[in-house]
Order: C-alpha cells, then structure tokens, then sequence
C-alpha cells in the first residue's frame, strides 16, 4: 500500500503543510510507504537557501531534507508549477523528481492524502 | 444486503469557522443508521478545536463540542485528538497540564489526547478512512 500526500500551497502562510509532512514522517516511522507530491504554489517548499528567520519561522526546507533520513524518499514535484515559479533544478533541493502531470503521481499510489 | 463497513473519520477544520464538524457528525451518524461501525474519531489540526470543553457558544446556536462528544459517548466510539496540534492550539487534559505547568486543562469527555500514531492504525484498521477538511484558506 503506497501513499501519497499532496502539498499544494505554499509554505509560511498556512500551517497545514507542515501538518501533512508530520503525517507523512509519522507514516513512515510506521514503516508505511509514503512520496510527498508538491505542486501548485507548494512546490516553493522545494527552494533551496529559504531565509525563514526573517519571519521568525523554522525553515521547511530543514524540515524536508530530513525527510529521507526518515524514511520518505520520494519526493515529486510538477514540472510546470516548477516553470511557473522559476524553481531550476539548481534552485531545488536535490533529489526531486518532476512529473508532468499531478494525475500521473496520483495514478502511480493507492491512497492520496491532503493535511486540509 | 451489503456487507458492513467500518469506518474512521478525520477531522481537520474547526467548528464555527468550516462546515466540516458538523458534516462528519452528519456522516457518523449515517453510518451507524446504516449499520457500519465507527473505530475512531481522529481530530487533527485545527479540528481540535471541536474537543473544547471551554466553546460557550449562543444558545440559539448548535454546540458541536457537545454534539460530538454526547455522539461518541452513546455509541462507545473513540475521540483521539492528535497531541501535536492540541498543544499548539491550547487544548489540554489533566496530564499534559501537570507535564507543561499550565493553568488549566479544557480537553472534552470522552476525547483523549494521543500520537498520530492513532492515524496510522486507522488507516490499517478501518475499511475506509474518510476526511472532512475546511476550505483553503
């Protein structure tokens, strides 16, 4: 059984973001497989060098390089929303794959999952 | 005849600022007319919120706190409330009031607070796990 959580806004404005990634970490402290889907304007979690104190929030970039450690080693994004928001592979965290579609994502998992 | 179901629910979006409570409560109560069985109520996130023993709101309105929680307990269902988003959001039983030195505890019978691990037995438990989010926001 594979999950997939779909993060599709941005990060710092909404919390539940971070609330999916909590789910999808405690998905997998309890060895289910779990990919993280960024797409929309969520994709921007994926930028490298977020400046998050600025605002006086923790980095989700932090957050997310952890993710592999934790078990979570897919993570996907849209190619187009990656166009959109100028997001080049050197601008990303490494080891994101790109889909062209989120359908396509979705298709390839058994359960899709939304924090709200 | 169909076979009966069980089910969990997940509830992310709090009373009195999404539909979502009061759509699951809709939901809950379908699903033991029809027969099914609920494992677990999971609150998550802002849904939290709907196991406040402190909500006082106008009489003329619905209490979802205490329609949910009068549901749970007639039924033996199990509330869990997602400890993380609780603590965040200043919704706290007697134990995590003695463990953080707070001033009072406001956590709703029969809701308890436990990990997201709740979640994950759900997921592998019930039949079907269904979500009631709020809009975007």
């Amino acid at each position: 059984m594979t999950t997939l959580m779909i993060i599709d806004q941005a990060p710092y404005g909404s919390w539940s973001g971070r609330e999916a990634l909590d789910m999808a970490l405690s998905l997998s402290a309890f060895d289910q497989s779990v990919a993280l889907l960024f797409t929309g304007s969520g994709v921007n979690w994926l930028r490298r060098g977020q400046a998050s104190d600025a605002i006086g929030q923790k980095s989700v970039e932090k957050n997310l390089s952890a993710a592999p450690l934790f078990g979570i080693e897919t993570l996907l994004a849209t190619r187009k929303d990656c166009e959109r928001y100028s997001l080049t592979e050197t601008d990303r965290l490494p080891g994101v794959t790109l889909v062209d579609t989120a359908a396509e994502a979705i298709a390839d998992h058994d359960h899709v999952l939304f924090a709200g | 005849m169909s076979a009966s179901l069980s089910y969990s629910l997940v509830i992310t979006a709090a009373p009195w600022a999404s539909q979502a409570p009061q759509s699951a409560l809709a939901l809950a109560q379908a699903i033991i007319q029809g027969g099914h069985r609920i494992d677990r109520v999971f609150l998550y996130g802002d849904g939290v919120h709907l196991a406040s023993s402190l909500a006082t709101p106008p009489s003329d309105e619905t209490h979802w706190p205490v329609e949910w929680s009068r549901f749970l307990a007639e039924h033996d269902i199990a509330g869990i409330v997602c400890i993380a988003s609780a603590l965040r959001r200043g919704i706290v039983n007697g134990t995590e009031q003695t463990r953080y030195h707070l001033e009072a505890s406001n956590l709703r019978a029969p809701f308890e607070i436990a990990g997201l691990g709740e979640w994950v037995e759900s997921r592998l438990q019930s039949d079907r796990v269904l979500y009631f989010h709020g809009g975007q926001s």
